[in-house]
């Protein structure tokens, strides 16, 4: 690509140091940190120490009699022609999690999927998945549970084993890993489902949520657009407000699924994938805006062993952007609600909850709009930051965003394959130009119009980067503020 | 351990559910297995959970029925091709040795095995077996012994001969080379194929080779792919070693002062002879009917006839005939076409550092190739294993582009490869250029488009 030589040095976006931890993907959890055990050593005089402790007297199990009542799904098309089922049982067997349709109602096919497991494992190896045609069964074993998906939404492997990652983790971020584990080592048979109410709900919304988002597949997050200076003022009128406040690991402020501002203990980051799942909490929780609440939250990859809490509010009626303020003091609650409110007034003297406002209510620009009428839709991921771009969908995608998502997931998957990863992606079709730009800085996803020639598609990129970095100190949160 | 870098064949066997109908019998389902000295336990429960995995994933109907199951450590492809016949082949995954932190680990590349190549495999094994031996059920009847007995003699040696390490696109192409003639020497072919018909009104069907390339065929094409792949897969190169060694070439023939022809199945030896020797039986399927026919090869020189003979009373005198009648035009035949590709034909070389580049045309199965250096699955490659892999996967991501288009990629390590799609053509291009921009390749990709594929259209990307 004769534009790579000008272009390498601008990376739109760059900033010297990222709030997030900057991941490929977002597929494991490995490298857990032990971080709130660190955080908690600077505080001699915290020894509340019982956050993981499960009595596991308070969770007998007494619901062994929910009896299969046939399995009525297995002959229903509609259910088996859902494009996308999820399913979590527990490495005994049990039922604990469908996307559609009453677990209990086909109870021995999480038989079948547990016997199918157990039994390559009895081998010595492990099941990864099944590929029928166009459909693919995708197994993740996570000990103590089994994850399963059966997709025929054509995403690779990889995507999808991702995607159950994910799923595992809002389990997590509900119970801990330490407490999960330590459930089943007592009670193999344990019906999970009863400590997981709620938790179903939660899947539902990230399942929907990934489903219909890029950010999942990028392994970042889209900020809100902002002129700098409201952003930079935000960002120090939170500082200022919790600075006193010992204890608190994260301040997060996200509207619309979009990130406003992060800031950070010195030295702590949050993974993006941890990110996603607070986004994930908002998205699904209504309960949220009508008042202040308080949450303990796992966030698997910060620390899967414990709880932060959460002090989780809309900043006002007038202005539906909700603020986090994490912290791993369980007794913080009306600190926290005290600082919120000289957040929200700094806030509004400040006539940020205006500016906030008035980003939410504007439509994102389309390609078209901005001056780029060839160029459909773009995807702009810096990887520094860990954070993307994405114009307003505009025609043909805007009753069909999920075919330009699956282009995009696809053009994805081809240039991070494991073996045989890729530079460049050029691919044409009848009906768009697709262009997929993996550099050191950054990756790009262009999808054009059909008839756009190469000379033309290399010339747009070149006017596009040079766009995005004129437009970077609004699009992306450049600084990373710390307490 | 040391690391593997080829693909291992695990197991492979052939069952029949329905074969078993008392528990306690599962071993009567099994109809092959491969290695024949797997315990019956294990092979009953491989077995098993391939049935258990069939049955299962059965429910959630899709389109089309190419199926795999990705472990860890192995691949296992499935292949039904006839009702309740299921064929199963696993293989065993490459690996390297990492140390992380000291500790030695295995990671396997699950990436190295392209189902679509495999799947391909297993069918091509079924096709040769159904060249030879007709169908599963065919065979079966009330007893299975018969049956298991050929799968026995076809597939052992088969499975054996596969170079499942060297499989790829071609496979999955499954195409024939044609070689390119002037009209003059195509029009003497033709005009020696329309009167050997005409004068031996029992051979039904015909096809000439010259090397591993086809110059005409009117055996219906699918039965075609699969008694080219035999012939030049297994049964001309093994003849050209016997050649070359100069063992069996004949010169007892009362003709050999005025031509080389002999037969390749048939009588070695047509002035001693005193039986036909083994003339192989195939199976061949037309639109109008499918029977089966003797297939008698004759061979001249560097070119190979194979003629189709339905039910008749072979006989010697029959085949001494045929060797008057041939032997002399073929060797006429044969030295001409030699000549002529002397002249115009260039053998592809490791020489230099050109575009490489693949073709295939799914209408009429030609298939040309400059990145395989022979027609034999040797692994003589001019350019890298993972070109051909990522030739594959575009191969697998054509039906998303639509009627025409184009892939162009750049792998890490600067090499170039593009996909061009068009009317049921497919056409592949690799090269090493590390400096150079999307419409330097495009300008190049034109250039052998125009200079290889003369006359052959695609949509302009």
């Amino acid at each position: 690509m004769s534009a790579e030589a000008e272009t390498n040095d601008v990376e739109p976006g760059a900033a010297p140091e990222s709030m997030l931890i900057i991941s490929e993907s977002s597929e494991n959890l490995q490298n857990m940190s032990s971080s709130l055990d660190e955080i908690k050593k600077m505080q001699p005089d915290n020894q509340d120490e019982n956050i993981n402790n499960v009595d596991p007297d308070d969770y007998d199990d007494i619901s062994c009699n929910t009896i299969a009542t046939g399995d009525d799904y297995i002959k229903d098309n509609d259910w088996l022609g859902k494009s996308k089922h999820i399913f979590v049982l527990s490495s005994a067997g049990k039922p604990i999690y469908s996307r559609y349709g009453n677990e209990d109602k086909f109870a021995s096919y999480f038989g079948v999927m547990q016997a199918l497991v157990s039994f390559v494992q009895a081998d010595n190896d492990s099941l990864k998945s099944i590929h029928v045609g166009n459909t693919k069964f995708v197994f993740l074993f996570k000990e103590p549970l089994i994850l399963v998906s059966i997709s025929k939404t054509g995403e690779s492997v990889s995507q999808l084993t991702a995607q159950l990652n994910y799923v595992f983790n809002e389990i997590v971020s509900m119970l801990t890993l330490s407490r999960l584990s330590q459930i089943y080592q007592q009670r193999r048979n344990y019906d999970l489902r009863r400590l997981l109410a709620g938790v179903e709900r939660l899947i539902d919304s990230l399942l929907d949520f990934s489903d219909s988002e890029p950010s999942f597949t990028l392994g970042a997050v889209k900020c809100l657009p902002l002129a700098a200076s409201i952003r930079d003022t935000i960002s120090s009128a939170i500082v200022q407000s919790c600075s006193k406040i010992k204890d608190l690991v994260f301040a997060i402020l996200l509207a619309n699924n979009n990130l406003i501002t992060l800031v950070r203990m010195k030295k702590y980051y949050i993974h993006p994938a941890d990110l996603h799942l607070i986004f994930n909490l908002v998205r699904a929780s209504e309960s949220l805006k009508s008042a202040e609440s308080w949450t303990p939250l796992c966030l698997p990859r910060f620390d899967s062993g414990g709880f932060l809490y959460g002090h989780v509010s809309y900043l006002s009626e007038d202005c539906q952007a909700c603020l986090l303020l994490l912290t791993v003091d369980r007794e913080a609650f009306f600190t926290l609600s005290e600082a919120k409110q000289k957040i929200v007034e700094k806030l509004r003297r400040a006539n940020c909850l205006e500016g906030i406002n008035e980003s939410l209510n504007v439509r994102e620009e389309t390609c078209a709009e901005t001056g780029f009428p060839e160029l459909r839709h773009y995807l702009y991921k810096c990887k520094s930051t860990a954070q993307f771009y994405q114009p307003g969908v505009g025609a043909p995608y805007m009753s069909d965003y999920g075919r330009l998502l699956t282009l995009y997931r696809r053009a994805h998957q081809r240039l991070h394959s494991t073996s045989r990863p890729l530079k460049l992606l050029y691919e044409k079709s009848s009906d768009e130009v697709l262009l997929a730009w993996d550099t050191k800085g950054f990756e790009l996803y262009v999808v054009l119009e059909p008839s756009t020639d190469k000379s033309a598609t290399i010339a747009l990129i070149g006017k596009l980067l040079t766009w995005i970095k004129k437009q970077e100190d609004r699009l992306f949160h450049l600084n990373a503020p710390t307490f | 351990m040391n690391s593997r870098n080829e693909i291992e064949l695990k197991n492979f066997f052939i069952f029949n559910s329905t074969y078993c109908i008392k528990e306690g019998e599962e071993q009567n389902k099994i109809l092959f297995y491969f290695p024949p000295t797997e315990d019956l336990n294990t092979q009953i429960n491989n077995v098993g959970l391939v049935e258990a995995i069939i049955k299962f994933t059965g429910n959630f109907k899709s389109q089309c029925d190419t199926r795999s199951l990705h472990t860890l450590k192995t691949r296992q492809l499935y292949y039904q091709p006839e009702k309740n016949f299921w064929m199963t082949m696993t293989l065993n995954l490459p690996f390297k040795v990492k140390s992380k932190e000291e500790v030695e680990q295995l990671d396997y590349m699950e990436d190295e095995i392209q189902d679509e190549v495999y799947n391909a495999v297993l069918k091509q094994a079924y096709d040769l077996y159904y060249l030879f031996f007709g169908s599963f059920s065919d065979g079966s009847g009330s007893d299975t012994i018969l049956l298991k007995s050929k799968l026995m003699n076809h597939f052992s040696p088969y499975l054996k001969s596969i170079k499942l390490a060297h499989c790829d696109i071609m496979n999955i192409f499954n195409g024939i080379h044609f070689l390119p003639l002037n009209k003059q020497n195509f029009l003497n072919v033709q005009c020696f194929i329309n009167l050997l018909e005409c004068t031996y009104k029992f051979i039904k069907y015909t096809a000439v080779l010259f090397n591993d390339c086809l110059i005409w065929s009117s055996v219906e094409p699918p039965s075609m792919q699969t008694i080219y792949q035999y012939l030049t897969g297994i049964l001309l190169p093994a003849q050209m070693e016997t050649e070359i060694q100069g063992g069996s070439m004949p010169r007892n023939s009362p003709f050999t002062s005025t031509h080389f022809g002999r037969y390749v199945t048939g009588p070695s030896n047509l002035k001693s002879a005193e039986s036909l020797g083994k003339i192989p039986k195939v199976h061949l399927n037309s639109e109008k009917s499918s029977g089966t026919y003797y297939m008698i090869l004759y061979r001249a020189l560097s070119a190979t006839v194979c003629l189709f003979v339905a039910g008749e009373e072979l006989n010697l005198s029959l085949f001494r005939d045929l060797d008057e009648f041939m032997g002399p035009k073929l060797t006429t035949i044969a030295s001409d076409i030699a000549e002529y590709c002397a002249k115009h034909i260039t053998p592809i070389t490791n020489a230099d550092n050109s575009p490489r580049f693949i073709y295939f045309n799914k209408l009429n199965l030609a298939c040309k190739s400059t990145v395989h250096l022979d027609n034999r699955q040797s692994g003589n490659l001019a350019t890298g294993k993972d070109t051909i892999k990522i030739m594959v996967d575009m191969d697998d991501q054509k039906s998303l582009i639509g009627l025409s288009g184009e892939i162009i990629v750049k792998t890490m390590n600067d090499c170039w490869v593009v996909g061009r799609f068009s009317n049921s053509r497919e056409f592949y291009l690799a090269m090493q250029q590390k400096n150079a921009s999307l419409i330097e390749i495009n300008d190049e990709v034109k250039k052998v488009c125009d200079t290889e594929l003369k006359g052959i259209f695609f949509h302009p990307m």
